[in-house]
């Protein structure tokens, strides 16, 4: 037998109707242009105007009112719920995008994860260098990643040298070419990371090869030293960026792999957290990267000039890497 | 509607111990949502594209030193396609909650807690579409999709969201009103105090809301169903059984006072202090 209230439907509906049009209003401003622009007021009255809804829609559902008015009021209730917890969760999801936390979140992540980023630099390293000698020692090696054609056009430009420097505009369209192709494959390598790890795997071993012959092809054509002062400026946030997102993509593969006490849905979604920072902050290194290679590596500086930047280069990433917010770590890892 | 809940229905409780329900969108919706984004997006790309060609021509036209202009070009186009395939995504949804696509077929995205999705979340489900759209047209996003009950592919996996088709508005349907209203002479021919359960009072509800759209014929025997448990149960005459399903109605939804007793709440008047409560 239903539940009869002591109210009926109508006069319910009556009484409490000001105090649901008072939250329409509140909710519908909040929607458009967002909490922070209503008044200390309208903050303190959505509150309990939204806390009198619940009830409201709880004793509705009990007295089993008409579809219609449960329907509006579960309505306005979620998107009340919306308003009223939203701001916790962008606050607290939105918090790394200030810079400074940014920055530092991003080598504590790679840290926390050493042994998949030392397991992706092997990965990426071993083919590498293995490509790289086979192909000094025998360079139609490299005719297998490669075709000849492109191999020897690649040789004659670098044999060139950079006398010549790079116009400004084909600099530009350089910067957007390694973009879009560098960083679409970090992402790509770390996203796949996520078949067990096998993606990024891949990716990391088969780029590895490729990049080891090619270097290796033209070294042997004896233009070694034009292609390392080329490579040695932008080199250390490429390559580090693509180990790093490979490593983040094993890491997301053996959370899936070995979830722990987790159940392998939680593992996942726990991984996915540093995951983000660790791609994000891949991602940032490629465009530096990418910015670097299309204005400076093929610019008309001085071959010295560049050696030494590109070490300092080396450094600065590893310094970052290795001790970038140091310190603040036993924070960060008892917030998690 | 409050009745059986479809098994794409998610729950979720909040912290005041209410339940409302998000109803998960599936692949179909979310593929026109996508082809809707695809379009917006590779759309304005070939209309930046043309333009940067034309560039490219009259620059060549010029001579030689435009041609590090049309370079230029080049290289934001290519930025452009990095943005069409990485940042739309990311972006919209980061800060919109989902994009032009998922606005035209009325889905947002959200945390599996129900709550609006932030940056790194975004950024995650979308990196992950790399992922689900292999190994051609997303056939590992649509399958994982079927086998997640919240129709999840992996990028909401990895990030914890799921989409859902956006809650009904806040507008309130119009209440039945019975029409013409009852006379003394219907009333006297029904039971005083009418009880419905229910699923009896939806069932009615529904009915009375569809009548009109239901031929005569229809609409006589689909109430004579209704009609016959109840006539069973109180004893009344059923010439015109529709007829007595919207008095029934009528009588159930006024069963109850009338008057509201003065509530509890002192509810602020707009614009009046705010009630710390």
């Amino acid at each position: 037998m239903a539940l009869t209230s002591h109210v009926n439907e109508g006069a319910f509906a009556m009484r409490r109707q000001h105090d649901w049009t008072a939250l329409e209003s509140l909710v519908r401003h909040a929607q458009v242009h967002g909490v922070k622009r209503l008044t200390a007021e309208e903050i303190a009255r959505l509150s309990p105007l939204y806390r009198d809804l619940c009830a409201d829609l709880a004793a509705a559902q009990a007295a089993r009112y008409s579809a219609p008015l449960v329907d509006s009021l579960q309505a306005l209730t979620a998107s009340a719920h919306t308003i009223v917890y939203g701001v916790y969760a962008r606050s607290t999801s939105s918090r790394s995008i200030r810079f400074k936390d940014a920055a530092l979140a991003f080598p504590r992540a790679v840290r926390r994860h050493r042994t998949a980023m030392t397991i992706a630099f092997l990965l990426f390293f071993v083919p590498f260098f293995a490509a790289f000698f086979a192909s000094m020692h025998d360079p139609s090696f490299a005719f297998r990643v490669a075709s000849e054609s492109q191999l020897r056009g690649l040789t004659e430009s670098y044999r060139a040298g950079f006398a010549g420097g790079r116009e400004s505009g084909q600099g530009a369209m350089m910067a957007g070419f390694y973009v879009n192709n560098n960083v679409g494959i970090a992402l790509r390598c770390f996203a796949t990371g996520i078949f067990f790890g096998l993606g990024s795997a891949f990716y990391l071993l088969s780029n590895g090869l490729a990049t080891g012959a090619i270097i290796g092809y033209v070294t042997s054509q004896g233009a070694g030293d034009n292609i390392l002062t080329f490579i040695v400026g932008h080199s250390s946030f490429e390559l580090g960026a693509i180990v790093i997102a490979g490593g983040a993509g094993l890491a997301l593969g053996w959370s899936l792999v070995s979830p722990g006490e987790k159940t392998r849905m939680a593992s996942l979604r726990h991984a996915g957290k540093d995951a983000a920072v660790l791609a994000s902050g891949a991602a940032a290194m490629l465009f530096i990267a990418a910015s670097i290679e299309a204005f400076w590596s093929a610019s008309s500086a001085p071959d010295v000039v560049k050696r030494t930047f590109g070490g300092v280069a080396l450094l600065l990433v590893l310094v970052y890497l290795f001790l970038g917010g140091r310190g603040g770590a036993d924070v960060e890892e008892a917030e998690r | 509607m409050t009745g059986a809940p479809l098994d794409t229905d998610i729950a979720i409780e909040t912290p005041e111990h209410i339940v409302f329900r998000h109803r998960v969108a599936g692949p179909a919706r979310r593929c026109v949502a996508y082809f809707v984004d695809i379009c917006i997006c590779y759309g304005t790309f070939g209309v930046i594209a043309i333009f940067v060609g034309l560039l490219f021509i009259g620059a060549h036209a010029v001579g030689d030193e435009m041609s590090g202009l049309a370079g230029a070009g080049v290289g934001v186009l290519l930025l452009l396609a990095f943005c069409a395939e990485w940042v739309y995504f990311v972006a919209w949804e980061g800060f919109q909650g989902r994009s032009p696509g998922k606005r035209a077929a009325n889905l947002h995205v959200v945390t599996i807690e129900g709550r609006p999705i932030g940056f790194r979340e975004a950024a995650l489900r979308n990196v992950l579409r790399a992922a689900d759209i292999l190994p051609i047209g997303y056939v590992v996003g649509v399958v994982t999709m079927l086998c997640t009950k919240r129709f999840q592919r992996l990028g909401d996996l990895v990030a914890g969201t799921m989409v859902v088709i956006e809650g009904r508005s806040l507008v309130r349907a119009q209440p039945i009103v019975l029409y013409p209203p009852a006379t003394a002479e219907e009333l006297a021919a029904l039971p005083m105090v009418v009880r419905l359960d229910p699923d009896e009072r939806a069932a009615i509800e529904l009915f009375l809301r569809r009548k009109q759209t239901l031929g005569p014929a229809r609409e006589h025997e689909l109430a004579e169903m209704l009609v016959e448990p109840l006539g069973r149960r109180y004893d009344f005459s059923r010439r015109d059984p529709s007829r007595v399903l919207a008095l029934l109605y009528e009588l159930a939804m006024n069963a109850g006072r009338g008057d509201a007793p003065p509530s509890s709440r002192q509810s602020s008047p707009p614009g009046g202090p705010p009630s710390w409560r």
